[in-house]
């Protein structure tokens, strides 16, 4: 087991770590930008060490300053959290040639699913259904055209190394096609340094369902059922909940095995995530595999009772997984509303500053993945996710009335936050009955959005 | 008149550098005392007591950037010092090996682009260089220390 565990995050999965490592009784190690000098998880962690000014290339993305942190405090694991160097296999790789185990998949897993075509090519040839399209990096328009004629408008022009729902835009028609192929191009050669982009079919008013899996390096893989993040902005989860509305017993099964395969095919270690779009026949397609925590795994913490954190940490020590897929339940009803730092009633403009009165909700049935704190300046270069509510209950119905008490009592002043909006899907019938697919914001706010 | 408001100029002076020192230290309170003058700066409204209470009850971290030498030191310069920080996460020593002199003593003047320590980060010997121009008056760090960024480790008096 590790002894001294570096974070190389910040925020609330930075506290969220430090929180597992405690229970764990491993020493912590919070690295931190100077906006960040009063945050919460440098006050949680045993060391801290400041690693650079504000700005994400020059602290969290500057893997010789966190990797220098980590040889000075001598720690034996990096947790990445999410975002930042998560996903960044080459940091992955620098980890190992130092001798400071990674905590999550191997670099080339991560290396693999990080090139969506090459994703997609593996699951074809595993027998897990993908989203017709290109299988490999567009040539040139004339294949594009040809592709959508095959498949059939309307189609979505995806970049490889895109994720997060950036680089992606739809087009109804060949003009369309055209102008999105160089427009995509030159946004995936700019966010993320390669411009290939492929052309898949655009699954309509889909929902987005997808697997939380586990897996120990001695090849034991689990799923742990599904996560429904259909209630989307832009491509960017707002609420996520556990099990999906739209899925029952059987089909959590065949995804279930599906996901599992998955992440076989891919050599999988660690927790990950398998995400597939259910189209309103029932079909589904796998889309993309996450190779890190995610935000929203307190939900399936929830409703399956397991510490996917602590998980995660014991695998990466070499320790064999004990929990075995036929006792995984999900009981009762989770649902998790990200707060952000942002005003629905201005465009979503960020809201950053300080905190000067702040009140989370209690009680039954209620968790707060938070880094927030009154007194807290909420500092404007990192994401606005202010804190996760996660509510739970024995039904749906029942988590869904959590929520809305939650939402009530929650204090963060004087910022303008997402909790209005969240009230107001919350009390929406549509929501309540659990009829909805990606558009749903969309449709709720209006056509400007 | 005249010598009152050049003590007064100076206070004010050193009330900005001390906020300044505040800021990059993220300190809530800061007094300093020097001849003829005491000045105690405490932030309004600031992390306040609840951040105290939460505090209190978890172990003190044994932060690297808590090193006391480093506050009373820069308070000293009397407002006057200026602090070469370091520019990177590694380990810093003096000399540009195990055997050999130090770059710099106390006293001794430097110019700009002279390399004044070593950071090594991954293996790397970094040299690092001063921008400015003046006389050391304090070495802040020791030999084989930690340092984070943003870290005193020089304070130097201008000509």
């Amino acid at each position: 087991m590790f002894s001294k565990i570096l974070i190389a995050n910040r925020g609330e999965i930075a506290v969220r770590i430090i929180r597992a490592c405690k229970e764990l009784g491993i020493k912590t190690v919070a690295v931190y930008s100077e906006a960040d000098r009063t945050s919460l998880h440098v006050k949680m962690a045993d060391e801290a060490i400041c690693i650079g000014p504000a700005k994400a290339e020059h602290s969290y993305l500057n893997i010789p300053a966190i990797v220098s942190a980590s040889e000075i405090t001598d720690v034996d694991g990096i947790h990445p959290g999410y975002g930042f160097l998560s996903q960044n296999a080459h940091f992955a790789e620098i980890c190992e040639s130092c001798n400071i185990t990674f905590i999550g998949p191997s670099a080339e897993s991560i290396r693999l699913m990080g090139d969506k075509i090459a994703a997609k090519d593996l699951m074809r040839k595993s027998g897990i259904p993908i989203v017709p399209g290109t299988m490999s990096a567009v040539k040139n328009k004339e294949e594009a055209l040809k592709t959508a004629r095959r498949i059939g408008y309307p189609v979505m022009v995806k970049a490889s190394a895109g994720g997060g729902g950036r680089g992606m835009r739809v087009c109804h028609n060949d003009v369309r096609l055209i102008s999105a192929l160089m427009t995509c191009q030159t946004e995936a050669q700019a966010a993320f340094g390669n411009s290939d982009v492929f052309v898949e079919k655009f699954v309509d008013e889909p929902r987005h369902i997808e697997f939380q899996i586990l897996g120990d390096q001695a090849g034991h893989m689990i799923h742990l059922g599904e996560r429904d993040c259909t209630i989307q902005r832009r491509h960017q989860k707002l609420i996520e909940e556990s099990p999906s509305p739209a899925i029952d017993a059987k089909m959590r099964r065949k995804m279930g095995e599906l996901a599992v395969r998955a992440a076989k095919a891919a050599n999988y270690h660690s927790a990950g995530t398998v995400e597939f779009l259910l189209d309103q026949t029932g079909a589904f397609f796998f889309i993309e595999m996450n190779t890190r925590i995610q935000v929203e795994h307190p939900v399936t913490e929830v409703v399956t009772g397991v510490d996917l954190i602590k998980e995660q940490i014991r695998i990466a020590a070499g320790e064999p997984m004990t929990i075995k897929q036929e006792a995984v339940e999900l009981k009762g009803w989770a649902i998790e509303a990200r707060i952000n730092a942002e005003d629905p009633a201005n465009n979503f403009a960020p809201s950053p500053g300080r905190i000067t009165a702040y009140h989370q909700p209690g009680g039954r049935g209620i968790r707060v993945d938070t880094h927030c704190f009154s007194g807290y300046e909420v500092p404007p270069y990192y994401d606005s996710m202010l804190a996760k509510l996660i509510v739970s209950g024995p039904t749906r119905q029942e988590a869904i009335r959590v929520m809305q008490r939650a939402l009530d009592e929650f204090v963060i002043e004087p910022l303008r936050t997402t909790i209005p909006l969240h009230k107001q899907i919350f009390s929406d019938p549509t929501f309540w009955r659990g009829q909805i697919s990606t558009n749903y914001i969309e449709k709720l706010l209006g056509p400007h959005e | 008149m005249e010598k009152k408001r050049s003590s007064e100029r100076e206070a004010f002076r050193l009330i900005e550098d001390m906020l300044e020192l505040m800021e990059q230290r993220g300190l809530v309170e800061l007094e300093i005392e020097q001849t003829g003058l005491r000045i105690r700066l405490k932030k309004a409204g600031g992390p306040g007591p609840q951040l105290v209470e939460y505090v209190a009850g978890l172990p003190q971290p044994v932060a690297p950037h808590a090193s006391p030498a480093a506050k009373p030191a820069a308070a000293e310069g009397g407002g006057r010092s200026i602090i070469i920080k370091s520019p990177m996460v590694g380990s810093f020593y003096r000399a540009p090996a195990p055997d050999a002199p130090p770059f710099l003593e106390i006293g001794q003047d430097i110019e700009p682009g002279q390399v004044v320590c070593i950071i090594e980060a991954m293996k790397l010997m970094n040299e690092i260089k001063a921008e400015v121009r003046g006389r050391v008056t304090e070495i802040l760090v020791q030999n084989g220390d930690p340092v984070e960024f943003g870290q005193p480790l020089f304070a130097v008096e201008p000509p």
